[in-house]
């Protein structure tokens, strides 16, 4: 009974694999080509995953998300020691949620097997488009016909939390397009799905090509469709970008929308424990050198707290409870509550008594609320 | 006692490139006015806004000294002139202090509309012009054809004109020795009463305002006490002398014929006006000199600073420009949208674009300007009558007898061809035609009377757009006449903007309603909202855009729980909406509210 109240508070862990076989020209997470790296890398992981081991035995590993980058390419061997490791150095709940990002293109038969045998329970699939050409215009390379393939072995081998990724807004893309790689997902039988807009990031192949996306409002539209689309397939939209059957949500995720505490270990995964946030600077080699590279390092000021609260909230369907605020806190909600009601009349948001969310017409504009009403916070702060 | 007859007092008339300053440049040099290592291109067009756009602005003078074929040494008198329709009577003045005048033209591309404009002026106030054919080193150069030109449609021999090169130094004696033998030298009694014409002054911070003028008839030195006729103030002459092109050079004595300056501790250009006689206290001239015009404000508009707070730097820099330009006028005033800045008045849009300039460049000032307006005269139902340049003061309709607009004569000359391309434009700005005379065999000068609300905005531009740049306008107040008024405002989201109000005739009202919402709409950045923008007079709205409702704008990935960039992004735009002005409940960039207020005048 003791051990138990000493090793209630949840963690998730984030374990990122920085490697991919070629970039996607929209993608700007860290990852590199070079093969050679892997070993010198699992083992600094393997070493990295010992040390925090020891220093969270006060947590209950609840989630375990191995993203990348491709996790998948590294192999199942690779794959099957840092599982191991994580077994061996944190406490992990029963019924932990560990999923695996995988590329159709390097999940085989072992590959499955191995995530099976190791506790793997959910598999989130980069399918991103039903459509080949649009798959090669981005610089993905495998076909949707691997990708059916992929996820029809893992259903097989009996996995049955399968998310699948979709990119919305891609040049040249109609809604029509679009929904059709939303209707062939469905006709792979998901329980999740992350449908995310294309955007241009900073430093990216396609940045730098700047080429012609739909313009917002048929964006928006799209948006709009593809919710409306999942919805009639039973799925419940829980997030800006995110669909769940029910109980299939990412518990994972969740974490970063409630904040909650989560570890990410490798160059450019991020952490928040103990009302702190850093990051591993996105440098495999001073990675592997063992080198101290925490970047980002940020003591979140109690103010601060509500922005980010109110900021993560607020992506999601849920939505923020102002009770819930005001005990987190200690503050008067008034200014917030009174800066979501002059957006009431036009549909934005919508409120069951002291809950207020988003509607997903307000989904679409999120940064413009957030903004709206973090400011009317901070006014109230700041007077 | 100096020899009059060796004095020549000239300006020089070109049209802008055509080289006069290049020309005025080489002048000094051949009189060894200026040491070599110090002579700056353009030394003439000091203000570095000059340079930029290639104008004169001021009237600038100066003084050097000739060695003619003739053995004899003349003294020999620049008065440079400003070019803009803004500055005629400045133009007027200057070339009023001169017996005559150079007409520097092109030999590439001839005779052109400014050029016009002020030889006719020159010619009216009788300067005996010279034509100068610059430019001969150009390949397109065609002197004779330029020659003809100049006698065809000015009308003035040409024939044996200097052909010269400004640039590659070709010829420029010629062009001196045509001023001492074709220029006649200064009349003028220099035991009369004084009498001198003021072309312009400058305010100096250490000797006060510098008085630069002309004496036609007698003579002033230190210590004597001067009167202004026209406004009547009264100085005691501390130190007078020549305009050097190094700087000022005082003397004992200035006489009738000379061209000078005078400094007597004045505190404020609006006591020197130009165009103003000078004449000595005790012992006056019977007459003042004719063609004095008070300097009058013609066009009004608000300017606010970009950041509120900066309001006393620009009430300190408006009093420092006011130092030495008598025609610019300005009062406090706020507004709902802008905050606090001033009403101001300016000869023209050239001043007013000009003055704002300087204080953007020159006071390191971020500026916002309202649309120009003219002043109208309103006839209360009390009876009284009310001054109004301001759409923020207009009276209730309910409480106006009678509404009344400026009007100017406006005087246009252009070559006859060019007529029934003007004729229209002038109907279509509301412009009542009175009659038409030939100059000559091509030169047509046609009279309007015409509202000075739809002369100031780009008459002028569109005008010589019409005429390739032939034609020249020169427009003097005429008088108020009864108009059919209305105030225009601007609601966004249902509030009014009174930033964006305007006084406009009713035929025009609808146009430029309906651009000011276009614009708008352009420029307003989607909100979470939709947006109507309407334009109204009293309740009845007479045009209306809609800015949509925002559609998207969302992170839509989640980074991999990366919070921090994620504040990152949402703060960045949050830095954003700072440089907004918030008008009602809309948000609109300033760069974007100034776009609408720069509105390009079509209608």
């Amino acid at each position: 009974m003791s051990k138990f109240s000493y090793r209630n508070r949840p963690l998730g862990l984030y374990l990122h694999i920085p490697f991919c076989v070629s970039k996607c020209t929209y993608c700007d997470f860290y990852s590199v080509p070079d093969r050679e790296l892997m070993q010198g890398y699992v083992s600094a992981l393997l070493t990295h995953i010992r040390d925090y081991g020891r220093t969270c035995s006060g947590y209950t590993v609840d989630t375990v998300y191995i993203g990348g980058g491709t996790p998948t390419c590294i192999g199942p061997k690779f794959l099957a020691r840092i599982l191991q490791e994580v077994r061996n150095c944190f406490p992990l709940a029963d019924d932990a949620e560990i999923t695996v990002e995988c590329n159709p293109e390097s999940t085989d038969k072992k590959m499955l097997d191995t995530m099976k045998k190791h506790g793997v329970n959910r598999l989130s699939f980069g399918v991103q488009s039903a459509h080949d050409d649009e798959l090669k215009k981005i610089g993905r390379i495998h076909t949707f016909g691997q990708t059916k393939e992929a996820v029809g072995l893992a259903q097989q081998r009996g996995f049955s939390n399968i998310s699948l990724d979709l990119i919305y807004g891609l040049p040249g893309q109609t809604q029509e397009m679009f929904l059709d790689s939303v209707a062939q997902c469905l006709a792979m039988g998901p329980q999740h799905l992350s449908c995310y807009g294309l955007k241009l990031e900073p430093g990216t192949p396609m940045e730098r090509e700047n080429p012609v996306l739909p313009d917002d409002d048929a964006q928006a539209d799209t948006y709009l469709a593809m919710c409306e689309m999942l919805r009639a397939n039973g799925f419940e939209h829980y997030e800006i970008s995110n669909f769940a059957k029910p109980g299939f949500r990412s518990r994972h995720n969740i974490k970063y929308w409630d904040l909650s505490e989560y570890l990410g270990l490798g160059p450019g995964a991020h952490s928040f424990m103990n009302g702190r946030r850093f990051a591993f600077a996105r440098d495999i080699k001073a990675y592997i050198g063992g080198e101290d590279i925490l970047t980002d390092e940020e003591e979140v000021a109690s103010f601060q707290r509500q922005g980010e609260y109110l900021m993560v909230r607020l992506r999601t369907a849920d939505g923020v409870d102002f009770l819930e605020l005001e005990k987190r806190y200690g503050i008067d909600s008034t200014p917030y509550e009174e800066s979501f009601r002059r957006l009431l009349g036009n549909g934005l948001v919508a409120h069951q008594g002291t809950r207020w969310y988003l509607t997903e017409e307000g989904f679409l504009v999120s940064n413009s609320i957030i903004n709206a009403v973090v400011e009317a916070g901070q006014e109230q702060v700041e007077n | 006692m100096k020899n009059r007859e060796q004095i020549r007092n000239f300006s020089i008339i070109a049209h802008i490139d055509h080289g006069k300053s290049t020309l005025a440049d080489r002048l000094l040099e051949q009189c060894k006015a200026v040491p070599q290592r110090e002579m700056e291109e353009q030394l003439l067009d000091n203000m570095d806004l000059e340079r930029e756009r290639g104008i004169t602005i001021k009237a600038r003078a100066v003084r050097m000294e000739y060695e003619a074929d003739d053995g004899k040494t003349y003294e020999m008198n620049l008065i440079d002139t400003p070019g803009h329709v803004d500055f005629n009577y400045e133009v007027s003045r200057s070339l009023a202090a001169c017996e005559g005048a150079l007409l520097v033209v092109d030999a590439a591309q001839g005779i052109e509309a400014q050029t016009l404009g002020n030889t006719y002026l020159a010619i009216d106030a009788g300067l005996e012009v010279v034509p100068v054919i610059n430019k001969i080193d150009l390949p397109a150069a065609d002197a004779p054809r330029v020659k003809q030109e100049i006698e065809d449609i000015i009308g003035i021999p040409a024939e044996d004109s200097p052909e010269i090169s400004a640039k590659m130094n070709i010829n420029i004696h010629a062009v001196l020795e045509r001023i001492v033998s074709d220029i006649p030298a200064p009349k003028g009694d220099a035991d009369a009463p004084l009498r001198a014409l003021i072309f312009d002054s400058q305010y100096d911070p250490y000797k006060g305002v510098v008085v630069y003028m002309r004496l036609m008839e007698g003579s002033i030195r230190p210590g004597m006490k001067v009167k202004m006729m026209a406004t009547g103030a009264s100085f005691q002459v501390l130190e007078c002398g020549y305009m050097l092109p190094l700087g000022l050079s005082p003397q004992q004595e200035l006489c009738a014929g000379e061209v000078g300056y005078f400094t007597a501790s004045i505190k404020t250009v609006s006591d020197t006006r130009v165009g103003d006689t000078v004449t000595e206290a005790a012992r006056p001239t019977d007459e003042a000199l004719p063609g004095y015009r008070p300097a009058q404000p013609m066009v009004f508009c608000g300017i606010y600073t970009e950041d509120g707070s900066k309001y006393p730097d620009l009430r300190d820099a408006l009093e420092k420009l006011q130092l030495n330009d008598a025609a610019l006028s300005f009062e406090p005033e706020s507004s709902v949208a802008l905050g606090f800045g001033f009403r101001c008045g300016f000869l023209g849009m050239l001043h007013m674009e000009i003055i704002q300039e300087r204080l953007e460049r020159e006071f390191d000032l971020d500026l916002v300007t309202t649309l120009p307006s003219v002043i109208y005269e309103i006839v209360k139902t009390d009876g009284t009558v009310i001054r109004c340049d301001n759409p923020h003061d207009y009276p209730d309709p309910a409480l106006i007898d009678q509404a009344r607009e400026p009007f100017v004569k406006a005087t246009i000359m252009t070559p006859q061809e060019f007529v029934g391309n003007i004729m229209p434009m002038c109907q279509e700005r509301r412009g009542v035609f009175k009659d038409m005379q030939y100059l000559d065999a091509h030169l047509v000068e046609l009279h309007y009377e015409m509202p000075t609300g739809e002369i100031i905005y780009d008459f002028f531009d569109a005008l010589k757009a019409r005429t390739k740049g032939y034609a020249s306008l020169d427009y003097e107040f005429l008088d108020y006449r009864p108009s059919d008024l209305v105030k225009v405002d601007m609601l966004l989201n249902g509030d009014q903007v009174d930033a964006l109000s305007f006084i406009v005739h009713r035929e025009k009202a609808y146009g430029r309603a309906r651009r000011i919402c276009e614009k708008l709409k352009e420029n307003i950045p989607r909100q979470l909202f939709e947006v109507p923008i309407q334009a109204a007079i009293g309740g009845k709205v007479i045009a209306r855009e809609t800015v949509k409702a925002m559609r998207k704008d969302v992170l839509a990935k989640c980074y991999g729980g990366d919070i921090t960039r994620k504040k990152k992004l949402l703060e960045k735009q949050k830095e954003g909406k700072k440089k907004m002005r918030s008008l009602g409940t809309v948000q609109i960039p300033t760069e974007a509210f100034m776009a609408v207020l720069k509105l390009d005048e079509e209608s």
